[in-house]
């Protein structure tokens, strides 16, 4: 996994997960916000990436939640693997972006 | 709504695994989602986020899938609850699996199946495009056809009318707008480099309005601009735009010399707007001075209507026949005996070709079933084969239902491959035809395409072909207990036997009526063929010419200098080509025998020749004499054929009588002695009788603007057409030369129509004789080879081999002769649709019916014999230590 790059998608939702526990609408909506509209899933991606995401172990669901929340909903939780996981990909785009930089595609920074 | 949608989709799509986990979870997000988008943007924005869910949906539908099975293959119990998309999938993995195993199975099948699906996509796409799809014209539904014609012809046609009836029915009719109009003007134009030389339709009474047309650029002809003291324009046709004014915009208002006439463009029509016919460049107004405008006896008015709101057909024949009552009383000289026809206009455009399409799109959908029934048969045969494999899967709890429809899936996907390949096949073999000029003759053949319906047509097609040779063996699966599968092994039961015989019956059937027509068609085209055309084709060289002023010396000129060319034997002008149509028709009056005022005279056609057409052309002289160079405008001689003296001169002597043509006050000479009778020319097609005809001496004609050249020649025709195109550029450079060919071509174009629907439908009956004959080979064979056990007993107790050949025949013959008696019931049903197309033979014509048996039995008895031949080298050890 760590050798492959992270969808866009699967990305933002880890990024979503790496403060707080959201559960499906609300990160769809937190990746809506933080992207201006750029990224929006919807619903059948969410939950395919979800899926795939607690397969591989880089996400959990959090038992405890607040109890006047409608039942249905799961909240879902960045584990340590997860964790790792979304840095790993930050840092590989970070040292894309140095890259561009050094080639001069991007301005660099004072 | 889009919520529960979502929620259908999930469950269908989505494997129960993930749906077990998620599918709640998943529908209630998306009903947050749905509720947000419907706030933001309403209804159509909550459809919106439904239909971006979808490839989502699909792909988790295909993703989630593989991983399930892959967990699935290691599981112990199945899961009994799986959804419709799962076992569909699986069904079709296998079937792919299972085609794949058998590959020499697979492109047989499929290969027939295309090249059937194949021919029938390409004459739909004929039929489609000529019968089905609407006329491009604005709610063409409501636009008819009116025209005049006898009150004896058994099936009215819509004939043109004169221009004084047209406005009488114009002003009377409440029911209808109506327009006229003239095509096939020939015009000359000049003012884009060379002469540009176009066909131009007359447009009379806002008839572009009526059509509905709307122009492209610039504005539509107007009835305004009929008023004979308007500017003369026209309207150009989007083709020609394109062809002669590179499609340049600033045409519109400029002014050419139309046949020596400066005439603006107002305007570029529509592409594909080519009314009344293809091809057709432009339109203009027709500018009736007041003589023609109350003409009666001048029939050259093509009408069209428009039904008013409210206003069916009905309603416009009552009234137009009340119409032509009071017209009656009005002019009876012109109108007695006559009656207005209403038809659909497209009836009129498409009628005449539609039971000739229709029986080829009989034949391809035999052919279709022929195939069908061949696979059917292959498919029950390994079905038998493949009874230990799925007796076997039935006793490991396969349900009858789940093996049945596994057998449809495979045939469905054979039958959807060999569609895919079909549409690829039918649209070379649709280019084919169109370059063949097969359908040169037919209306509308510039909208000919491949489109969508098409592909709709053939879809369809494979899909009930499929379902329909799939459910033969899944019908046996359902009737028999797996046991015997078991005992059995691969030897087919009764049951496939029977129904393998049947699928031989009906194809054997099916082939014989096929056969049958094309051999009507065939034996109708030879008698055509053999028709006495009434002239001497071979070598004879014919261009025509259009003489914009009018110069006496023009022609006489001409006709020497050609005489002149090396090879040239004698040379001629006539106004229209023999076997090229009935031309030009006038009123026939015997002077010494006038009719009665209340009864109108009849047309004939006439044609205006100069004195050796006949010889050139090769019509014989039966009495009296030629024209010679004394036969002038001063005193008139016609000839005439022996069709017009049995018509008009029954038990007579027509020689000396004096006639005239034309109506009394507009007559084309005023009288004539008949000096010569020649022989009979089928210029209505060779497949009608000689039409009456006269024949006027070029010199008492002479205004006659557009005409033919004839030219009897030894040698070959290619240097004299050359040196004719020369002598007549020296004359006039400014004169154009059209229609170049030989009068063979001009006899063979006339049976083009008949040539190619008799050509179709023989290759369409080969290759049903060919399926048939391999379904009764493959079926013998196999008998043998299934058989080989019995038959080797046979041998073993004594048979001789003359008695087991006998034995495979008989079968192999008694198959044969019942599919040849439900196929002579069916022929003799069937045919009779086809009886507009034959000449000379009756649909019942018992010489083909018996021909077509021969070849039949012929053809079955030899596909019989190799298997027979087989059968009696059986040894009769190794046959029955076999299994």
């Amino acid at each position: 996994m760590t050798d492959r790059s992270l969808s866009t998608q699967v990305f933002q939702i880890l990024l979503s997960l790496a403060d707080q526990d959201l559960h499906g609408y609300a990160i769809i909506q937190d990746v809506a916000e933080r992207t201006d509209g750029e990224v929006r899933l919807t619903a059948s991606t969410l939950y395919a990436a979800v899926k795939r995401l607690l397969d591989q172990g880089l996400i959990d669901e959090v038992s405890s939640r607040a109890r006047d929340d409608d039942p249905r909903r799961r909240y879902y939780h960045l584990t340590p693997a997860g964790r790792k996981t979304a840095r790993d990909e930050a840092l590989r785009l970070e040292r894309l972006a140095a890259m561009a930089r050094a080639k001069r595609l991007l301005p660099s920074p004072r | 709504m889009t919520v529960r949608v979502y929620r259908a989709l999930v469950l269908l799509l989505l494997p129960t695994g993930f749906n077990d986990a998620f599918a709640e979870e998943l529908v209630s997000v998306y009903a947050d989602l749905d509720r947000a988008a419907r706030a933001r943007s309403g209804r159509a924005g909550a459809w919106r986020a439904l239909i971006g869910e979808i490839p989502g949906l699909v792909r988790i539908a295909f993703r989630e899938r593989r991983t399930h099975r892959t967990l699935r293959a290691r599981r112990v119990a199945p899961r009994l609850e799986e959804n419709m998309f799962d076992s569909l999938a699986q069904d079709a993995t296998f079937a792919i699996r299972s085609l794949r195993r058998s590959i020499g199975f697979t492109i047989v099948a499929v290969g027939t199946l295309a090249l059937g699906i194949g021919a029938n996509t390409a004459i739909f796409s004929v039929v489609n495009s000529v019968l089905l799809s609407p006329l491009k014209l604005h709610d063409p539904d409501r636009l008819v056809a009116v025209g005049e014609d006898s009150k004896a012809a058994t099936t009215p046609s819509v004939k043109s009318t004169s221009p004084a009836s047209f406005f009488d029915w114009k002003t009377s009719s409440r029911t209808m707008d109506l327009g006229a109009y003239d095509p096939g003007y020939s015009r000359t134009l000049i003012g884009m480099g060379e002469p540009q030389q176009l066909v131009g339709t007359l447009v009379v009474g806002g008839l572009m309005d009526i059509l509905g047309v709307r122009p492209l650029i610039g504005r539509n002809l107007t009835p305004a601009d009929e008023d004979p003291g308007a500017p003369p324009v026209f309207v150009l046709s989007f083709d020609a735009w394109q062809r002669v004014f590179g499609e340049d915009r600033d045409v519109v208002g400029k002014a050419f010399t139309v046949n020596g006439v400066s005439r603006t463009i107002v305007g570029v029509m529509p592409p594909g707007f080519t009314f009344p016919a293809a091809p057709n460049d432009l339109w203009f107004p027709a500018q009736l001075d007041a003589a023609v405008r109350v003409n009666r006896d001048q029939y050259f008015l093509g009408v069209v209507g428009r039904l008013r709101p409210g206003a069916g057909i009905e309603r416009a024949r009552g009234e137009m026949s009340a119409v032509m009552d009071r017209l009656t009383r009005d002019w009876p000289k012109f109108n007695q005996g006559n009656r207005i026809v209403v038809e659909p206009l497209r009836d009129t455009i498409v009628g005449s070709v539609q039971s000739r399409l229709y029986v080829l799109m009989g034949a391809v959908a035999f052919v279709l079933l022929i195939t069908c029934a061949n696979i059917g048969n292959l498919l029950v045969a390994r079905a038998a084969a493949r009874r230990r494999e799925i007796a076997v899967r039935r006793a490991l709890g396969a349900g009858t239902g789940r093996i049945a429809r596994q057998l449809i899936t495979e045939s469905v996907i054979l039958a959807v491959i060999g569609g895919v390949a079909g549409v690829a096949i039918g649209k070379s073999f649709l280019k084919l035809l169109l370059a063949g000029q097969v359908t040169t003759n037919l209306p509308r053949v510039e909208e000919i395409s491949l489109d969508s319906r098409v592909l709709v047509f053939t879809l369809g097609v494979s899909l009930v072909v499929g379902l329909l040779f799939g459910c033969m063996p899944a019908w046996h699966l359902t009737r028999e207990r797996f046991t015997d599968g078991l005992r059995e092994g691969a030897r087919g039961s009764a049951r496939q036997q029977w129904t393998r015989n049947a699928l031989v019956v009906v194809e054997v059937a099916l082939a014989m009526i096929l056969l049958t027509g094309a051999g009507l068609l065939l034996r109708s085209f030879a008698l055509m063929a053999r028709v006495d055309t009434g002239v001497k084709p071979d070598q004879v060289a014919t261009l025509s010419i259009l003489r914009r002023k009018p110069d006496p010396n023009f022609v006489p000129t001409l006709l020497e200098r050609l005489r002149g060319i090396p090879g040239v034997q004698s040379v001629a002008i006539t106004s229209m080509l023999p076997i090229s149509g009935r031309g030009i028709g006038a009123w026939f009056n015997r002077i010494d025998r006038p009719l009665p005022d209340n009864v109108q005279p009849s047309g004939e056609g006439y044609r205006v020749v100069t004195p050796e057409y006949f010889t050139t052309v090769g019509i014989p002289l039966k009495t009296g004499r030629m024209f010679d160079a004394n036969d002038r405008r001063e005193v008139p001689a016609i000839i005439v054929n022996e069709a017009l003296v049995k018509k008009y001169y029954p038990n007579e002597n027509p020689l000396g009588k004096p006639v005239y043509l034309g109506a009394p006050d507009n007559r084309l000479f005023d009288s004539a002695p008949i000096v010569g009778v020649v022989g009979d020319t089928r210029d209505a097609g060779l497949g009608s009788d000689p039409l009456p005809t006269v024949y006027i001496p070029f010199a008492v004609m002479r205004s006659w603007p557009f005409y033919s050249v004839v030219i009897r020649h030894s040698g070959s025709s290619a240097p004299i057409i050359a040196s004719a195109r020369g002598v007549v550029r020296d004359i006039d450079a400014t004169v154009p030369i059209m229609n170049v060919q030989t009068l063979a071509d001009v006899v063979s174009n006339a049976t083009a129509a008949a040539r190619w629907s008799t050509t179709l439908l023989g290759v369409f009956a080969g290759v049903a004789l060919m399926t048939a004959v391999l379904g009764v080979f493959g079926l013998l064979s196999y008998m043998v080879t299934q058989g080989a056990r019995e038959l080797g007993i046979r041998i073993a107790l004594g048979a001789s081999s003359g008695g087991v050949q006998r034995l495979v025949l008989s079968r192999g013959l008694g198959l044969v002769g019942a599919g040849l008696a439900l196929g002579l019931a069916g022929a003799l049903i069937l045919t009779r649709f086809m009886q507009s197309l034959l000449y000379g033979v009756t649909p019942t014509d018992p010489a083909t019916f018996v021909g077509v048996s021969a070849v039949l039995v012929l053809a079955a008895a030899a596909a019989s014999f190799i298997p027979a031949r087989r059968a009696t080298r059986i040894d009769p050890i190794t046959a029955l230590r076999v299994e």
